[in-house]
C-alpha cells in the first residue's frame, strides 16, 4: 500500500545514504555541475572523472539553445559550473557577463587539439578583447550530400542547389538564418552573417529561386532521410552534417559528402565556465578531461560529431573550408522573410 | 518474568498470527489492485479503439469532401489552363465557400495547379480576426505551393486517392486563421480527361476541433495523447509538451512511456503502458494507459498516428487503497486477536503444568497431595492422573516403611518374649528418671527381681514352661506397679523395676512384699501347677548411688543378699561407708 511503500522507500534511501556516507566519498564534498548537450557527457566518462578527482559531478542535459540560456542566465541556488555552447550563442553570454575568461594554461589537453583549434584567435567569437572565453570541443559542418548514382561528378559549389538539372530533386533545410547565409555565400558576399542594406532583395530572389528548384525543405534529420529515399533526391543540404550522412548510409543510400568551395557553415560547440562557478579549477579539469583522446574520440564514434583532436575521416569533409557560425545581423528579419518565401510568395516586396 | 515456555509459545503464536494476517492482507491488496488496473486497462483499450475508429471516420469524411471538389469538372478546367479563367474560378469559389461554411473545422480549401510551382488558383480562407468569416484570396496574394508535400506528393496519386499531410503547426504566411495552429492537410489530385494529374484540392483542417471531437465521450479523468509516427506528441494533457518539435525540441511518447517504443518501431499494433517512471514534469505521476497505432492510408509524413489514453494509477486504484486501509484495520485487529489468543493459549497450556510443578514441590517437601487437573481429557489430564496415582502409591509405600521402622525400633528396645523393655531401653528410662529426680528432689527406687530355681523349672518342665513362667511373672509384675513405673527384663530370669518419683520411701518395701506375694501364686501350664519364688534387691537414689550403673549394682548385690538369706525375700541395699 502506498504508505507502507513510501515508508519502505524512505527506509531504503536512509540506509543507502548512510552506506554511501563512507569516508572516501565524504572528503571530496566538491560538486561540479555540468550543463551539456546529449552525447557530451556520457555516464562512463563522468564516472571516470569522479573517480579520478574525487569530486561529484551532476550532469544536466539540454536540447535547445533557449533552454540553455534560461538555465545559465537564471542560475538560482545551485548554479552550473561549466556548460557547452556554440560560438554564435556564446556571444550573448559574454555580453551578459555570465561566463568568465579562461587561461588555457589551466587546460593541459588543449595541446592535443588540431592546429586550427589551437589557433583560437582565428575562430570568431572565442575571444573578446584578447581574453579567451571558451574552449572548442565538438563541431559539425553543413556540407552537401549527393546521390552517387544520379550525380556523376561531385558538386563543388553551393550553386548545385540551384542547378536546374536537379530541379525537384534537391532537399534544402527549412531555416531562415542558415538559408540567408547560404544565399550570401552563393552571391560571394564578404560575410554570410552580416547583410548590408542592399543585399536583402537580391538574397530573397535567390531563395525564391531555390524554393522553385527544390523538392521541399526538411526540418529533422530523419525526415530528410525519408524524403531522400522516397523521392529520388539527388542533392541534399546537410544541415546536420556527417550525422545525417551516417543516417542516410544506415538507410542504405549510396551517398557522397562534399564541402563546397565556398565553404561549409559549421557550428562549433565549446566548453565555457560560468562566472557563478563555485570551483573554476575543477571546471578547467573537466574541460581538460573532455579533451582526452578517448573522451573526445567518442564524440565521433558514438555520436557522429567531429571532435577537435582528429581530422574528419570522410573523404569530402577532410579538406574543406569551414565557416564558423556567428550571430547574424538580424535573425528575426531573416526568419520573417524566410517564412514569407517558404509560404510561396511570388515576390517578396522589400522597402 | 523468566522467559519460560509460556513466553516462547506466546511469541511463536503471536508472530505466526500477526505474520499470517499481514501477508494475507497484503496479498489481497496487491491482487485487488492488479485486478483494478487490469479492468482499467481493458476499459482504456476499448475506449481507445473506439477513438481510433472515430478519428478514421472523421478523416474519411474530410477526404470525401476533397474528392467531391476534385471531381467537379470545373476543377480540371481551372488547373488545365495557365491563364485565369474568371468564370470557372468564381463558380469554384462558390462551391468551396459553401463547403467551408458547413464545416467550421476546415480552415481553408484550395485548388492548386500542378504547373507554375504549384500556384494557387482558387483559395478560400477562414479569417479569425473577422469572426471566422470566409475570404477569397486572389491575384498577387496567391502563392506557389509546389514545394509542399501536399502538392508534390498528391500529384503522384491516382484519381480519388487521398494524401494526408504530417500534422504540423501551420507556418504558411497568409494562411489567416490557420496560422500557428495545428493543422493537417487532406489533399486529392485533380485528374483531367487524359488521366493526368493537373492539380490538387487541399483542405486544411483545424486539428484543435478534431481533437475536441475526440475528447468528447472520454471516460472520466482520462487523458488523451496523440503522437506522430516518430513519437512526437501532438496532443498531450500538458499543452506545453505537444508540438515541441515545432520549436526545435523533442517530446517523445517513447520517452514518457517506454513500452510504446514497439509501436513507434512498427513492431506492434497496441500496447498497455504502466507507470511513467521517466516522466518529466506532468507525467511524473504514475498512470496506466493504452496506446495503439491508427494506420493512415496514403499519407506522406504520417503512415500512422499513435493514439493513447491514460488514467492516473491513483484514480484507478483508489478503491484498492480504500481496501488497503480496511485491510490494515483488519490486520491490526487480527494481530491483536492473535496476540490475545497467543497469551490465552500459552497460559491455558502452561497453567496446568505450573499447577503440577507446584504439586510436585509440595508433595516432595510435605507429602501433601494437592488438587491436580485430573478431570481433563487431554494429555495434561493423563499426566495429572498418572502423577496423582504415583503420589498415592508413594504415600502408601512411605506408610509401610514407617511401620516397619517402628516395629524394628520396638524390637530393638523390648524383650521379644514378654514384651517388656529390654536392658537398653531400661537404661534410657533410668537415665531420664535420674535426671528428673535430680531436678525434682524426689527419690527413685530400683527393684532387682531374680526368680529362684527358675533353672529347675526349665530343666524339669521344658523351655516352653519356662517361657510361660516368664510371661506370667512379667504380667504380675506389671499389674502391681504404677503406670509410670517401668518393668524391664534384663535377661534370663532377671527383671528390674524402676519406681519413679517415690513420695514415701517406706512404701518401697511394701511394693517388694506385694510383688513377692503375687509371684508365688501358682501358674497353670498344660495341666501342671507351677510355683516359683523370687528374690528382690532394692536400691534407692540418691541414697545408694548416683549413677544408673551404681544403683543397679547395689540393687543386684542386695538381691543376692536376699537370696542367700533364704529366698522369697527382699533386701534393701545398705549404705556403704565412704
Amino acid at each position: 500500500m502506498p504508505v507502507l511503500r513510501r515508508l519502505l522507500r524512505i527506509l531504503v534511501l536512509t540506509v543507502a545514504s548512510l552506506v554511501g556516507f563512507v569516508p572516501g566519498h565524504s572528503i571530496a564534498a566538491e560538486t561540479l555541475r555540468v550543463l551539456a548537450w546529449p552525447g557530451y557527457a556520457d555516464e562512463d566518462f563522468v564516472r571516470r572523472f569522479e573517480e579520478r578527482t574525487g569530486a561529484r559531478v551532476e550532469v544536466t542535459f539540454v536540447g535547445m539553445d533557449d533552454a540553455l540560456w534560461d538555465k545559465i542566465s537564471a542560475p538560482g541556488e545551485r548554479p552550473f559550473d561549466v556548460f557547452a555552447v556554440n560560438t554564435a550563442e556564446l556571444q550573448r553570454y559574454i555580453d551578459a557577463g555570465l561566463v568568465q575568461a579562461i587561461d588555457p594554461a589551466g587546460i593541459p589537453n588543449v595541446k592535443r587539439q588540431l592546429p586550427q583549434f589551437q589557433a583560437r584567435d582565428r575562430i570568431p567569437g572565442l575571444l573578446r578583447e584578447g581574453r579567451l572565453f571558451a574552449i572548442p570541443y565538438a563541431y559539425a559542418e553543413m556540407g552537401l550530400i549527393y546521390d552517387r548514382r544520379t550525380v556523376t561528378s561531385p558538386p563543388d559549389s553551393i550553386s548545385a542547389l540551384w542547378d536546374p538539372r536537379y530541379r525537384g530533386r534537391v532537399l534544402a533545410y527549412d531555416g531562415g538564418t542558415h538559408n540567408f547565409s547560404l544565399a550570401a555565400m552563393r552571391l560571394g558576399k564578404p560575410s554570410p552573417f552580416r547583410y548590408r542594406a542592399g543585399d536583402w532583395a537580391e538574397a530573397a530572389e535567390q531563395l525564391i529561386a531555390l524554393r522553385r528548384n527544390v523538392l521541399t525543405f526538411y526540418s529533422l534529420p530523419e525526415e530528410s532521410v525519408e524524403l531522400f529515399r522516397d523521392n529520388g533526391v539527388s542533392i541534399l543540404f546537410a544541415n546536420y552534417g556527417t550525422q545525417q550522412l551516417q543516417l542516410l548510409r544506415a538507410a542504405g543510400a549510396d551517398v557522397g559528402y562534399v564541402i563546397p568551395r565556398e565553404g561549409a557553415l559549421a557550428w562549433l560547440d565549446c566548453w565555457a565556465v560560468t562566472t557563478a562557478a563555485k570551483s573554476p579549477v575543477l571546471a578547467m579539469k573537466w574541460i581538460s578531461f573532455m579533451l582526452e583522446p578517448e573522451v573526445s574520440h567518442a564524440l565521433t564514434t558514438r555520436h557522429g560529431l567531429n571532435n577537435t583532436l582528429q581530422a574528419p575521416a570522410d573523404e569530402g569533409a577532410a579538406s574543406g573550408k569551414l565557416v564558423w557560425l556567428e550571430p547574424v545581423e538580424d535573425s528575426s528579419r531573416r526568419a520573417d522573410l524566410w517564412h514569407r518565401i517558404i509560404s510561396g510568395e511570388r515576390a517578396v516586396g522589400l522597402k | 518474568m523468566r522467559r519460560g515456555i509460556t513466553f516462547y509459545l506466546m511469541l511463536l503464536l503471536a508472530v505466526f498470527g500477526v505474520l499470517s494476517s499481514t501477508l494475507a492482507g497484503y496479498a489481497s491488496y496487491l491482487k485487488s489492485r492488479e485486478l483494478l488496473v487490469r479492468a482499467a486497462e481493458n476499459e482504456l483499450t476499448g475506449a481507445n479503439q473506439a477513438l481510433g475508429r472515430k478519428l478514421s471516420v472523421a478523416l474519411g469524411e474530410i477526404a470525401r469532401d476533397a474528392r467531391m471538389i476534385a471531381r467537379h469538372p470545373l476543377a480540371a478546367t481551372i488547373c488545365s489552363s495557365t491563364r485565369p479563367v474568371a468564370a470557372a474560378e468564381g463558380a469554384m469559389a462558390d462551391i468551396v465557400t459553401a463547403t467551408l461554411s458547413v464545416h467550421p473545422e476546415y480552415f481553408q480549401i484550395r485548388v492548386i495547379e500542378a504547373d507554375r510551382h504549384g500556384l494557387e488558383r482558387v483559395r478560400i480562407d477562414r479569417i479569425e480576426s473577422e469572426k471566422n468569416a470566409l475570404q477569397r484570396v486572389q491575384e498577387a496574394d496567391l502563392q506557389e505551393k509546389g514545394h509542399f508535400p501536399y502538392v508534390f506528393r498528391t500529384l503522384k496519386l491516382g484519381r480519388d486517392e487521398v494524401y494526408l499531410s504530417r500534422i504540423l503547426i501551420n507556418h504558411e504566411r497568409g494562411a489567416h486563421a490557420a496560422l500557428g495552429q495545428p493543422t493537417i492537410q487532406v489533399a486529392t489530385p485533380v485528374i483531367d480527361g487524359g488521366e493526368n494529374a493537373v492539380g490538387v484540392v487541399v483542405i486544411n483542417v483545424d486539428l484543435n476541433s478534431l481533437f475536441n471531437l475526440l475528447k468528447t465521450d472520454l471516460p472520466a479523468q482520462t487523458s488523451l495523447y496523440l503522437a506522430n509516427r516518430w513519437g512526437d506528441f501532438l496532443l498531450h494533457p500538458d499543452p506545453g509538451r505537444a508540438f515541441v518539435f515545432d520549436v526545435g525540441g523533442r517530446e517523445l511518447v517513447q520517452d514518457e512511456f517506454p513500452a510504446t517504443a514497439t509501436l513507434v518501431n512498427g513492431d506492434g499494433e497496441k500496447v498497455i503502458v504502466r507507470g511513467s517512471d521517466r516522466g518529466r514534469g506532468h507525467g511524473a505521476g504514475r498512470v496506466v494507459g493504452s496506446f495503439q497505432r491508427v494506420p493512415l492510408d496514403r499519407s506522406d509524413g504520417e503512415s500512422f498516428l499513435l493514439l493513447g489514453l491514460s488514467k492516473p494509477t491513483a484514480v484507478v486504484t483508489a478503491e484498492a487503497d480504500t481496501l488497503a486501509w480496511t485491510t490494515l484495520y483488519i490486520v491490526i485487529g487480527a494481530s491483536v486477536l492473535a496476540l490475545v489468543t497467543a497469551i490465552g493459549v500459552a497460559s491455558t497450556v502452561t497453567h496446568p503444568l505450573r499447577q503440577m510443578a507446584r504439586a510436585v514441590r509440595r508433595f516432595s517437601r510435605r507429602r501433601e497431595i494437592t488438587q491436580l487437573p485430573t478431570g481433563r481429557y487431554d494429555e495434561i489430564g493423563v499426566l495429572a492422573r498418572n502423577f496423582h496415582d504415583m503420589q498415592l502409591q508413594i504415600q502408601s509405600q512411605m506408610k509401610e516403611l514407617h511401620a516397619r521402622h517402628e516395629e524394628l525400633e520396638h524390637l530393638a528396645r523390648h524383650d521379644p518374649l514378654t514384651g517388656l523393655p529390654n536392658r537398653m531401653m531400661f537404661f534410657e528410662r533410668l537415665e531420664q528418671s535420674l535426671a528428673r529426680s535430680r531436678r525434682s528432689g524426689l527419690p527413685l527406687a530400683l527393684l532387682y527381681v531374680d526368680l529362684d530355681r527358675f533353672k529347675e523349672v526349665n530343666d524339669t518342665c521344658g523351655h516352653s514352661a519356662g517361657d510361660a513362667v516368664l510371661k506370667a511373672t512379667s504380667l504380675r509384675l506389671l499389674r502391681n506397679v504404677r503406670e509410670i513405673d517401668t518393668v524391664a527384663r534384663l535377661g534370663g530370669d532377671e527383671f528390674v523395676i524402676l519406681i519413679d518419683s517415690v513420695m514415701e520411701l517406706d512404701h518401697v518395701p511394701q511394693i517388694a512384699e506385694k510383688l513377692l506375694t503375687t509371684v508365688v501364686e501358682p501358674i497353670e501350664f498344660e495341666g501342671h501347677r507351677l510355683t516359683i519364688e523370687a528374690s528382690i534387691g532394692i536400691s534407692v537414689f540418691p541414697t545408694h548411688g548416683q549413677s544408673a550403673n551404681d544403683l543397679l549394682v547395689r540393687a543386684d548385690r542386695a538381691m543376692y543378699r536376699a537370696k542367700s538369706a533364704g529366698r522369697n525375700n527382699y533386701s534393701l541395699s545398705e549404705v556403704e561407708p565412704e
